[in-house]
């Protein structure tokens, strides 16, 4: 698959299970990208990321000593983190509501469910790399817009300079 | 209508922050993603990986059933069984502990008594689709109908 600009790229997995690790780490290969590190958890993870940079992560949710969520929450808001923008996908079985709420709202920029295929992997790095979100900095919140869709009837709240039509300053 | 008062939330454009790949090479990169050769190269790459799937999924089927009356344990395992069990082909054993988790995730929530009967009966359903899905698909499938509508009274109950 030359040409894609797969090669160039560097991916980190976040996952304790070592089958998962294994798989991703296979379907990521499958697309020409080779420079892959591994993480068991968000603390080492957070760590590989200072010394190593990643242009893509893919995290589980639920490991110990550091969850996904958190180490999310990290990467986007601990002040000398290394890529604050990064993309990062969370895998996870945990497909409750209240949990993809909370992935969201710790920031990650995509979600996906397990059992994973290639499609639905693929589908997210397509989305990532096609169509990158805004990002969104407020008292509560750093992270990719969590409105995916703009509707014409929204009546609110009203929460962002640029839901202000005086004061819309964008950078 | 928007209104006219100041807040206080900044956007940052795409355009702003480093992207993972230049727009034209983004194009291109999606383009690949979806293609058929790369779904058919990636179908390669996921089979070689069931035999060992396969594998570790027995073991944790094995820990699954002696971990049982440790609710956490059984929780810990039927999801680790749920997070890969029909990416490996096994799709009645997935399906299955979706149910337990589901079960046991929804009564955690609602702070309901889990009814030990009916993980158990969950977990021997699990094993056994485990171990012979290729050969009885069918009646895995009946066994799951039974188990969700088992568990949704359940939860109805409680809830």
């Amino acid at each position: 698959m030359p040409d894609a600009g797969f090669e160039t790229l560097k991916a980190l997995i976040v996952e304790d299970n070592s089958h998962m690790r294994s798989l991703l780490r296979a379907l990521l290969n499958s697309i020409g990208i080779k420079e892959i590190a591994e993480a068991t958890n968000g603390q080492a993870a957070l760590i590989l990321l200072r010394e190593r940079k990643s242009d893509l992560v893919l995290t589980d949710l639920a490991m110990k000593p550091m969850d996904g969520l958190e180490f999310t929450r990290h990467v986007r808001n601990d002040e000398h983190s290394p890529n604050p923008f990064v993309p990062i996908i969370m895998i996870t079985g945990h497909t409750e509501k209240y949990r993809v709420e909370a992935a969201r709202d710790a920031g990650v920029t995509e979600f996906l469910a397990k059992p994973i295929t290639a499609r639905n992997l693929f589908a997210r790095i397509a989305e990532i790399v096609e169509r990158p979100r805004a990002f969104v900095r407020c008292d509560s919140y750093f992270g990719p817009d969590r409105r995916r869709h703009q509707l014409d009837d929204y009546a609110g709240p009203w929460r962002r300079k640029d839901d202000f039509q005086q004061e819309a300053v964008v950078r | 209508m928007k209104p006219s008062s100041k807040k206080v939330t900044e956007i940052i454009t795409p355009d702003a922050y480093p992207q993972m790949m230049s727009k034209p090479n983004a194009a291109r990169a999606a383009q690949t993603l979806r293609s058929p050769q790369t779904a058919e190269k990636a179908q390669v790459a996921m089979d070689a990986q069931i035999p060992a799937m396969r594998a570790a999924i027995l073991r944790y089927v094995e820990e699954l059933e002696k971990a049982q009356g440790d609710m956490a344990l059984v929780f810990e395992k039927a999801h680790e069984i749920r997070g890969f069990a029909e990416t490996a082909g096994l799709i009645t054993t997935g399906r299955i502990a979706e149910i337990l988790c589901r079960y046991m995730d929804d009564m955690e929530r609602i702070k309901g008594p889990l009814d030990a009967t009916l993980v158990a009966l969950n977990v021997s359903a699990i094993g056994r689709a485990a171990r012979t899905e290729d050969s009885d698909a069918a009646m895995g499938d009946v066994v799951a109908a039974e188990l969700a509508a088992l568990v949704a009274r359940r939860l109805a109950e409680a809830g």
